[in-house]
């Protein structure tokens, strides 16, 4: 078990999944972050070397992620609703913000567009 | 008396039909609505809502849990499975009078008793091929009792160059690549190449899949060189290679020592053998790079034959599938940006090799084999293998040129010449000079028809100047890939003639693979739906075909 930025991974584990893991850390960050550290596309947390693995968790530290990120976006979307906007009103009463058709399937609009947004 | 209907009708049509109630019920009519009028509303029954599919909870497949019944695989079970090689098939004749591929039968001249029959390998060549991984799960060998291939034309020219190199004492250096269609023989050709090679004593390095170094499967690490350059080592593959190579050339290399010092981050014993070097390097990822860069120093160090161990015989480097490392590999540098192929060390060593940048001082042949079923896009690098196959093709064209110039000016007119050469020239050249020659062709026979001067014939020989494949100059040209490919010979592998594919398939038969007595309508019909006789696919119509 290897442990990268605090959380524990089995070594069978690619590191693209163990890095995507992470709240913040989708497929483009995670390429960036392993070229940057010379990790290859299929290599598994076992292979990794511990200079890797601490100048990974190292870089991971400087991001912003997890809970720091969702309060970024939770203080963004209260910073809208405060200001008035068309957008904010758009959070506050769960409806598509980004002008779509509000007809038919606007589920993603209700389960995400709240002002308290978790995730 | 007679009456219209049957007595039984007419009894039945005088019996009342509400005589079936019982009378004491009361004359009542059959229909009526008042019972239904006076009942109370019908009550209403709890109806099972119907759920919205998008509200509540999703479908649960708890239920649809597969037991596993059995063991699963251990780590690198199925990999191992699906990559195995098979050599035998106990299910198939011994074939009798097969001769193997031995030291003597090697040499030019006598391979050529050998030519379009079918040669076995013996067990050492076998089991120095096998840690090469020259052997692919794709290829046909699981089907016959033992490995044995085809001696082509382009087999037994292999075998000349291989003797003249050997003749030459070092002083010769072959660099080819092997192209053509798919399934056309090419990695056998390798194969067999590597067999030769090392049945004659030479050292033999193969990289089996230039594809596996590329891909970004493996890991790397960049290293700066003396001149400021990042270059990119795989110390696990290089370990991977160190130890195919090491168990190939055992014999050889226990034989070597080394003949300079070098910088490892272990102490090498006094004295130490090649082989124990090597064996070092593949053992530990760790020291892999720096025992390659040993081993190849040592390779390339001229041969001294009156010192004892420090004699180096003639080096075989092959690799295949080498359109992948003509490109961008997969690999991406510390600014995501990709990594050319060229700047991975180990390719690096082998193209500079290719191309002629670092010498073989022992001799030798470097031969590289492109890839036809998963060929990746490499523009530059198939330009090239176009353009200087066109360009080996070229001094006949413009000899038969220059041949017919010089018939046609003592001719009296264009009737008297024979155009026959023209005709059988077109079907050997490279389409690029292929199309070239067509168009001058029409315009020998269209002179000679209408029985036109001989000045007429030898303007068209002024204009008919044969150009080689130009690139297209709005394409960006990859300039690694231009460098090392100006000077490399190319090789097309074509299908099999007549005589080969008969060889091959008696073969097949003698090996009770082919069920049907071997005439020539067989032949020919197998080599045509063979697309002319490439051999893979002869191999599928004759053998692997199922009925």
């Amino acid at each position: 078990m290897v442990f990268i930025y605090g959380v524990n991974f089995l070594e069978s584990r690619l590191v693209t999944g163990a890095l995507t893991t992470f709240y913040g850390i989708g497929p483009s960050v995670c390429r960036t972050l392993m070229s940057k550290f010379h990790i290859h596309t299929t290599a598994r947390v076992g292979d990794l070397g511990d200079r890797q693995i601490n100048s990974l968790a190292e870089e991971l530290s400087t991001m912003t992620l997890e809970n720091d990120l969702r309060r970024q976006v939770v203080d963004n979307i209260k910073r809208l609703r405060d200001m008035g906007t068309y957008r904010g009103r758009r959070h506050a009463m769960g409806l598509p913000v980004r002008g779509q058709h509000t007809r038919t399937q606007i589920m993603t609009a209700r389960k995400l567009n709240k002002i308290d947004r978790r995730g | 008396m007679s009456s219209s209907m049957c007595l039984r009708c007419l009894k039945r049509s005088l019996v009342p039909i509400e005589s079936s109630l019982p009378l004491t019920a009361g004359q009542r009519a059959a229909f009526s609505t008042s019972p239904s009028l006076a009942a109370n509303p019908p009550k209403k029954t709890a109806k099972p809502t119907k759920t919205n599919a998008r509200q509540g909870k999703t479908l649960k497949l708890t239920k649809n849990k597969r037991a596993a019944t059995t063991r699963p695989p251990a780590t690198g079970e199925r990999k191992a499975l699906r990559k195995r090689v098979v050599l035998s098939n106990t299910n198939a004749l011994d074939v009798p009078g097969l001769q193997d591929l031995t030291t003597d039968s090697v040499s030019g001249v006598k391979l050529r008793e050998l030519q379009d029959k079918v040669a076995g390998l013996g067990n050492d060549t076998v089991d120095a091929l096998r840690a090469l991984e020259a052997f692919k799960p794709t290829q046909g060998w699981s089907l016959f009792r033992r490995p044995a291939s085809l001696v082509r034309r382009e087999t037994v020219e292999l075998a000349e160059l291989l003797q003249a190199i050997q003749d030459s004492n070092g002083h010769q250096v072959e660099r080819r690549v092997v192209f053509g269609e798919k399934v056309g023989g090419k990695s056998v050709l390798l194969l067999q190449a590597m067999a030769m090679a090392y049945l004659k004593g030479w050292l033999v390095v193969h990289y089996p899949e230039a594809k596996d170094m590329t891909i970004a499967h493996t890991a790397y690490q960049p290293v700066t060189t003396a001149d400021g350059k990042t270059i990119y080592i795989q110390p696990q593959y290089t370990a991977h290679l160190l130890g195919n190579i090491a168990k190939a050339n055992r014999g050889l290399l226990s034989n070597m020592r080394l003949a300079g010092q070098h910088q490892l981050p272990v102490p090498l014993p006094p004295n130490c053998s090649l082989l124990r070097l090597v064996e070092l390097g593949a053992n530990d990822a760790d020291l892999a790079w720096p025992v390659w860069q040993a081993l190849w120093t040592e390779l390339t160090t001229p041969s001294q034959p009156e010192q004892e161990g420090l004699q180096r015989p003639p080096l075989f480097v092959g690799m295949d599938g080498v359109d992948f490392i003509m490109r961008d590999s997969a690999y991406l540098d510390s600014e995501a940006q990709p990594v050319h192929a060229h700047e991975l060390a180990l390719v690096r060593d082998y193209a500079d090799i290719l191309s002629g940048k670092t010498s073989l001082p022992n001799g030798g042949l470097v031969l590289a084999a492109t890839t036809g079923s998963n060929r990746p896009s490499a523009p530059t690098f198939h330009h090239y293998l176009n353009r200087n196959h066109a360009e080996a093709h070229l001094p006949t064209l413009v000899s038969l040129r220059d041949r017919l110039r010089a018939q046609a000016v003592d001719a009296h007119s264009a009737s008297d010449l024979n155009f026959a050469e023209l005709d059988s020239l077109l079907s050997t050249l490279p389409p690029s000079l292929a199309d070239q020659l067509h168009t001058f062709r029409r315009r020998a026979m269209a002179s000679q028809r209408s029985n036109a001067s001989v000045a007429k014939f030898l303007a068209a020989c002024d204009t008919f100047q044969p150009e080689l494949p130009h690139w297209d100059p709005y394409l960006a040209i990859d300039q690694r890939v231009a460098d090392v490919m100006g000077n490399v010979r190319v090789q097309k592998l074509q299908g099999l003639s007549k005589e080969e594919a008969r060889g091959v398939m008696e073969y097949y038969a003698q090996s009770g693979m082919l069920r049907h007595t071997v005439t020539d309508g067989l032949v020919s019909e197998k080599w045509t739906l063979a697309g002319n006789g490439i051999i893979g696919e002869l191999e599928k119509g004759a053998v692997r075909a199922r009925f």
